[in-house]
């Protein structure tokens, strides 16, 4: 055994020869960087060694944390350093998880209320020798529904509860379910006390709100950081680390488990409510994460033709899930559309009442992969593009996640130098998504940038906070990943024979969208230049939309149908594909500005 | 004269002109040069020039499709004037796919694209192409490389397969392996026993002609 200090608080781990230093202190609880999954790619995870034998770095690792000006021979990657003998380390504050930005409300849209649970108080009728029904019955008799069916596991949950319930005055509470099962029993009437989680299950994120499924009103939202982060960033990563590999699958299921039970305690201790009064659990997420999370193989999703296991899966007994809840009720899995137009993407289709809205409507949720949804009288289609991590800074040279440092807004003054603004409000640490889009924006107005993606200054890097510049070589990354998105709009378009300008409505969700500069999305090229209005933010739809699914069993109904209904669009196999990805690829705005004359006209 | 001529060919091609490549290599013919010297003094050159603009990230994808396009237009006209020295123009023959489970085509197409354009006559299988087709289509057209292109860490395991399989054929001794995509690398590569990586089309086309400059001596 040798002995990892961590500095500068002096806490000693004890760690076994060989072990990464990167898991030992994950394990330990430092919440260190381990964006890429361990892969030694990211150059995140860079702890300072203070003392002890350092054996030296590969080349690879070497130019890594040269890019980051850190000396060799001091800095090392925790992922790539395998724990030989006693060490002092220091974790620079850089290289930990920080805390994150994440978006939780969204553009509420009314429902009615049909939640799939619900309380009834009931006295039941009572045996005695002249009438000896069972206690089970004589509670059937006093709901009046003699064909209740008890669910299996509920028989010996409930038994108790029946069995002692006293003689005379005998008000209990029976908890249905759909089709006319019963759930559970409590003593009492507890009517006013049934509650919901509903959850956007993200690769990177989750939030969740607690709902009082009997009014409809959500008590409380919380956010969090999947705890499957360790395992690398993005889903491929995910995929890659369960890849034929229960075991590691499991430790997946367990850190998102941990996660979301996280969540749910700390809503329920904010309102007040108990694991066992939450009966109705909704959860939208990718197909990925919702296999992982049920616990079931990805290996088909991994490889073409990327067939998962379910796309609409029943609603499950919660106390099989894991879920901290109480484990009579029932946990919902928003459906999913295709293998990479997963549940979450479900979620924003209903919560947009995406299916009804009036005119040609194109609903666009971008993260690492982009999904697209076109709506248009002829029914919905759906694609999903690899826009790969770029947008949340996993593949930039300086890129952040949307998270404290990380340059979130710059503007182009009108001096011509640029003007940055952090998350936080401190020192610039890297640049997020909006951020990025923000400064390749200002990038081409001043010229220092073609909008085929060259860098024009003569150091081939563009500054934008001291000690931080994007390189061609990021640049390059943002068009391929705006070209991604844009050749999965155009592709639906074509395919529904539309072109941008027949558009009625663009709605981008997700984190991103919110505090995203439509102007400069604009500019780009990201998004297509529409009359003002016509593209909206609608927020993080994959809880919304999940919250809808926790109160009305008809949207269920109608999400399930989706799964049978949409159309899908595989961008691969799409013939125009290539073509129109390297048209992609430029900055330029599309549609193309029209002519000024031509630009009178259409104002009218 | 012929000087001015061979670099206009080369301009042609650095700007993807592929009308402009066609008109050069028709006026070559007609003014009695030799199609043999004018590929490889006019147009090669020009090619090879792409490929450093790409590296030093001067060129991106449609500079580079479209230089591959000249080149291709250019050859149509000269190859068959050239067949006399055809032998000597040719580089290698190459079989090249995106392996089983794995769709993602723009990348090994490029790599296809400068392949042909740098002088190698290329089969392109596609993508999600099987471990069997490969070694069938190496064998049936004598190819000197095999080029196996994968991008997801789940599917670049068939490249291993791949090599695995020529061993267990006896063709091991046959067939070059080159392996490439965003996840792979050049210590993946001599992991797996292949015998070469490109990190890039212009990488890929430098590791085949090492390849086969390795077979000739």
């Amino acid at each position: 055994m040798t002995t990892v200090t961590v500095l500068p608080s002096g806490r000693r781990i004890e760690a076994r020869s060989g072990v990464l230093l990167a898991d030992l202190l994950f394990e330990a609880g430092h919440p260190l960087n381990l964006y890429c999954g361990r892969r030694g790619v990211c150059g995140k995870c860079f702890v300072e060694i203070v003392s002890g034998s350092v054996p030296p770095a590969d080349d690879r690792e070497q130019r890594l944390l040269r890019s980051k000006n850190l000396d060799p021979d001091r800095y090392r990657l925790a992922c790539r350093f395998p724990v030989a003998g006693d060490l002092s380390v220091r974790i620079p504050e850089p290289s930990m998880i920080p805390k994150t930005r994440i978006l939780s409300s969204g553009e509420g849209r009314e429902i009615t209320l049909d939640p799939t649970v619900r309380k009834i108080a009931v006295c039941p009728a009572r045996p005695d020798v002249h009438s000896p029904h069972s206690l089970l019955e004589g509670l059937k008799t006093g709901l009046g529904r003699p064909f209740l069916r008890v669910a299996p596991e509920t028989l010996f949950a409930t038994a108790a509860v029946l069995s002692g319930i006293p003689a005379g005055d005998c008000l209990v509470t029976a908890v249905l379910g759909d089709e006319e099962e019963l759930r559970g029993i409590e003593p009492g009437d507890t009517t006013s006390r049934l509650f919901g989680v509903a959850l956007d299950l993200g690769t990177t994120t989750l939030a969740a709100d607690l709902v009082d499924l009997a009014a409809g009103s959500v008590l409380g939202t919380a956010v969090g950081l999947n705890g499957q982060a360790s395992f690398g960033a993005d889903v491929v990563s995910r995929l890659t680390a369960a890849f034929k590999d229960p075991v590691r699958a499991a430790s997946l299921r367990d850190a998102v488990l941990a996660s979301i039970n996280a969540l749910i305690s700390e809503l329920g201790r904010a309102a007040g409510v108990r694991a066992e009064e939450i009966y109705e659990t909704v959860v939208a997420g990718n197909t990925v994460m919702s296999h992982l999370f049920l616990g079931l193989p990805i290996d088909g999703l991994a490889v073409a033709p990327y067939a998962g296991v379910f796309s609409v899966a029943p609603p499950l007994p919660a106390g099989r899930t894991g879920l901290r809840v109480n484990p009579l009720g029932r946990v919902y899995l928003a459906p999913n559309l295709q293998s990479f137009v997963g549940g979450d993407v479900t979620a924003g289709i209903v919560a947009t009442g995406l299916p009804t809205r009036p005119g040609n409507v194109l609903f666009l949720d971008l993260g690492t992969n982009g999904e697209l949804v076109l709506k248009t009288n002829r029914g919905l289609t759906s694609t999903s593009t690899a826009a790969g991590p770029a947008f949340e800074g996993a593949s930039i040279s300086c890129g952040l996640a949307a998270q404290e440092g990380a340059v979130d807004k710059a503007v182009l003054r009108a001096d011509g130098t640029i003007a940055v603004e952090t998350i936080g409000g401190g020192p610039a640490r890297g640049v997020c998504g909006t951020g990025l889009i923000d400064l390749i924006a200002a990038f081409l107005r001043r010229g220092d940038l073609a909008a085929d993606g060259r860098v024009l200054r003569s150091e081939k890097r563009l500054p934008f906070a001291s000690g931080q510049a994007l390189s061609a070589a990021d640049v390059r990354e943002i068009q391929l990943a705006a070209a991604a998105v844009k050749t999965g709009m155009r592709a639906l378009l074509a395919s529904e024979h539309l072109t941008v300008g027949d558009l009625d409505e663009v709605l981008v969700a997700g984190a991103f969208g919110n505090y995203l500069n439509v102007e400069n999305a604009e500019a780009i090229g990201l998004i297509p230049r529409l009359p003002e209005g016509r593209v909206k933010f609608v927020g993080n739809t994959s809880l919304e939309g999940a919250r809808v699914l926790l109160l009305s069993g008809r949207e269920r109904l109608r999400a399930e149908s989706l799964s049978r209904d949409i159309r899908h669009l595989a961008l691969a196999r799409d013939e125009a594909f290539q073509q129109t990805f390297v048209e992609s690829l430029s900055f330029n705005e599309w549609p193309p500005p029209a002519p000024p004359c031509r630009a009178n006209q259409e104002d009218k | 004269m012929t000087i001015e001529l061979f670099s206009a060919m080369a301009k042609s091609v650095v700007d993807g002109d592929p009308d402009k490549a066609a008109s050069l290599a028709r006026a070559a013919l007609v003014g009695g040069v030799n199609a043999a010297e004018a590929i490889e003094k006019g147009f090669i050159p020009g090619i090879h020039e792409v490929g450093a603009l790409w590296e030093s990230g001067e060129y991106f994808l449609p500079e580079l499709i479209a230089s591959a396009e000249a080149m291709k237009s250019a050859m149509a006209i000269l190859r068959p004037a050239a067949a006399g020295a055809g032998a000597a123009l040719k580089e290698g023959t190459v079989v090249i796919g995106t392996v089983e489970g794995d769709i993602h085509d723009i990348g090994k197409n490029l790599v296809s694209a400068m392949l042909a354009a740098n002088g190698f006559e290329v089969i392109d299988l596609g993508a999600d192409v099987k471990l069997s087709a490969f070694i069938e289509a190496a064998r049936k057209s004598g190819a000197d490389i095999i080029c196996v292109s994968a991008l997801l860490t789940t599917t670049m395991l068939n490249q291993r397969r791949l090599v695995d399989l020529l061993v267990e054929h006896g063709l091991r001794g046959r067939f070059k392996v080159l392996v490439g995509g965003a996840p792979t690398s050049q210590k993946w590569a001599e992991e797996i026993g292949a015998d070469g990586y490109g990190e890039n089309a212009a990488a890929a086309v430098r590791a085949a002609r090492a390849l086969m400059g390795k077979e000739r001596s």
